[in-house]
């Protein structure tokens, strides 16, 4: 137990501390302050958040006919009061546009017309017109959710297909707005690179230092001999978890400020956008992703440590493993976070994909243990 | 105690120690050879880091290897040259590596404060070892070998960076060890050993050259070594005649110190072969290879 708390206290030197901080700094600001920061991201994102709030406090976490149809009503009390509004405004009159529909249809080449429209929709603006605009892409959405679904179908195949009479008998179509749950799918997105970047950073030296420093000799002289390879894996293991916990809990608190709570019980089928092979809610969904965070993560710390434990020296180990998860990145992560559970990759790719990973880094390490029980220590 | 039987050491086709057989009891055994004889080899495969490519290392009649921690727990080992985290103090450094040894926290700061007693560290047991010279590293090394008071206590060039008083007083402690343990030196300074060591073993072309005691071993000189005073031009010719073993300025002419194994000549006067005799003799072509 003192060895391994050695072991994580040297993994955690305030080296290490700092560069983290550095590159979590640098990685938050490149990558996760856009989803925090500009989100609902300007119009009409905001109108839809807005919406999407009021419908579920209205509807639940379903939309039936009679939901519908009270929704309707709802646009055609707005409609009235925009008609209202437009009236009263006689330069809107003057300029043919004193009703909604007028308004909404205006030409863009009348200078007039256009300015107007700029003035209430972008210097002023007027709420009352954007929620109008999203209110009216809902109820088009919800009226052709039938035939939205069967065109995706013609490109569908046959495994894609079943899933969407699936989707149509049990009548979960895309009615409500996309806005907070593809704001949370791009967050977890960049999350998860920046914690995989965190754990390799971490766990880089966590063999190679020792190694180079020529403390071999010494350590597995002693009692605990070569077994110290062992305690060392336990010893970065935990602290992949203390990183990664760490990391979720400060990016979940900033996630906290874009106020979606309110979404967690939907269904994610109920959101436009894409279409899944599961039916979580969003929260089920947002777990989902946290424990694919943590199998990525442990996955990445188990090969970050082979890598440290068959280079030579740290510049070589850099050189292999930052393309290397940059790689993984690029043409794995993506996948395996952002489209973990999406009708358009196979169901069983992604399964498949976190399955091989994490064998292919266990079954490495245990070989490596293999090799250093009994590895000459010549230097 | 411990038998090394029939011990071969190969790297690809290239032999590094071949069919090395020694046995060793309680004491202090001097490991002498030229750098790049097989010593640290010797030495690791005793310490368990190397694995012999044939034969087997046996303690109290058990391969080493098959005793694994149980062997460790009796082994105080410093290498050649060993690693330590620089912005630990040696008390830090010391009790990490107690830890490694199977120690439990409050018993290893009194061993560790009594061991840096041991070798003049106390006053500087709580200051970074980054600030420490070479010499006070290496005693750093010599009391982590110490930390489980170890049956067999292996020291790989150990008094490299020390300087003469510090060589002095480790002669002293090791000397105080061996009455109850087996210490095996490995040195190519013959100073370091002469004194205090019961046997010394010498390896030549991957084998053993001999392992018996000092005085012994000085006997297979006996009567071949001499001391003459000739003039600085002759020495050239001198050196092809014989093998010289030192040479020194001695009032305008050479004192030379050589073997000769035939007739000696009047004027030179016979001496005491010394340990570094022999090793100067045996190793001639090494050494001047070296040169």
């Amino acid at each position: 137990m003192q060895i391994l708390l050695h072991e994580i206290k040297k993994i955690f030197s305030w080296k290490i501390l700092l560069l983290l901080l550095f590159v979590n700094g640098i990685l938050s600001f490149l990558l996760i302050e856009f989803d925090i920061k500009y989100f609902p991201n300007g119009r009409p994102a905001l109108d839809s958040y807005r919406i999407g709030v009021e419908m579920i406090e209205k509807y639940g976490t379903h939309m039936d006919e009679d939901d519908f149809a009270d929704f309707k009503k709802t646009y055609e009390v707005q409609l009235e009061e925009a008609n209202h509004y437009l009236q009263t405004r006689k330069e809107f009159v003057d300029a043919g546009m004193g009703t909604y529909e007028d308004f909404r249809n205006y030409d863009r080449n009348n200078k007039e017309q256009d300015v107007l429209y700029d003035k209430v929709m972008f210097k002023e603006p007027v709420d009352m017109l954007w929620e109008l605009e999203e209110r009216s892409r809902l109820i088009e959405n919800y009226k052709s959710k039938e035939i939205s679904l069967e065109h995706y179908m013609k490109d569908a195949n046959a495994k894609q297909k079943l899933r969407f009479n699936e989707l149509i008998e049990a009548g979960h179509y895309p009615v409500y707005p996309e806005v907070a749950f593809a704001n949370f799918k791009s967050f977890i997105y960049h999350v998860a690179i920046t914690i995989i970047f965190s754990v390799v950073l971490v766990l880089l030296p966590i063999f190679i230092q020792d190694r180079s420093r020529r403390l071999l000799d010494l350590q597995y002289t002693a009692k605990k001999g070569r077994n110290l390879y062992k305690t060392k894996v336990a010893a970065g293991l935990i602290s992949t978890f203390i990183v990664i916990t760490t990391l979720l809990i400060t990016y979940f608190g900033f996630y906290s400020l874009n106020h979606t709570s309110m979404f967690f019980s939907v269904p994610i089928h109920m959101f436009g956008g894409d279409f899944y092979w599961y039916d979580p809610t969003f929260f089920q969904y947002i777990v989902l992703t946290v424990v694919a965070i943590y199998i990525l993560g442990f996955v990445f710390a188990l090969l970050a440590m082979s890598f440290s434990s068959i280079m030579s020296n740290t510049i070589a180990l850099i050189g292999i493993q930052i393309p290397f998860v940059i790689i993984m990145i690029k043409y794995g992560v993506f996948y395996m976070m952002r489209h973990i559970i999406s009708i358009w990759v196979p169901k069983w790719v992604v399964p498949t994909s976190y399955s091989v990973m994490l064998v292919v880094s266990v079954v490495f390490i245990v070989l490596l243990w293999k090799r250093e029980k009994k590895r000459d220590i010549v230097l | 105690m411990i038998i090394i039987k029939d011990v071969s050491k190969q790297y690809g086709s290239f032999s590094v120690l071949n069919n090395i057989n020694l046995e060793f009891i309680n004491g202090v055994y001097g490991l002498l050879a030229p750098n790049g004889a097989g010593k640290t080899t010797l030495i690791k495969m005793l310490a368990t880091l190397i694995s012999p490519s044939k034969g087997e290392i046996l303690y109290c009649g058990e391969n080493i290897l098959d005793m694994d921690e149980g062997y460790r727990t009796l082994l105080g080992y410093l290498p050649q040259q060993f690693g330590y985290y620089k912005n630990y103090s040696p008390k830090q450094y010391l009790l990490y590596l107690a830890a490694l040894k199977g120690i439990g926290k409050k018993e290893a700061v009194n061993i560790i404060t009594e061991l840096l007693d041991k070798v003049a560290l106390s006053d500087v047991m709580n200051k970074k070892m980054k600030k420490f010279s070479g010499g006070m590293i290496q005693r750093v090394g010599i009391a982590q070998a110490l930390l489980n008071d170890p049956k067999i206590l292996i020291l790989d060039e150990p008094t490299a960076g020390l300087d003469p008083k510090e060589r002095a007083r480790f002669r002293h402690l090791l000397s105080e060890l061996a009455r109850d343990r087996l210490v095996i030196i490995s040195t190519h300074i013959v100073s370091d050993i002469e004194s205090i060591a019961n046997e010394v073993i010498m390896i030549k072309n991957q084998q053993i050259l001999y392992k018996d005691s000092v005085e012994k071993i000085c006997a297979s000189l006996e009567g071949q070594v001499y001391e003459a005073s000739i003039r600085y031009e002759q020495l050239d010719e001198f050196r092809t005649r014989y093998v010289v073993l030192s040479e020194k300025q001695e009032r305008g002419n050479m004192r030379v110190r050589f073997i000769h194994k035939e007739k000696p000549e009047t004027e030179w006067q016979p001496v005491t072969p010394h340990l570094e005799d022999v090793f100067l003799y045996e190793y001639r072509d090494e050494i001047e290879v070296e040169v």
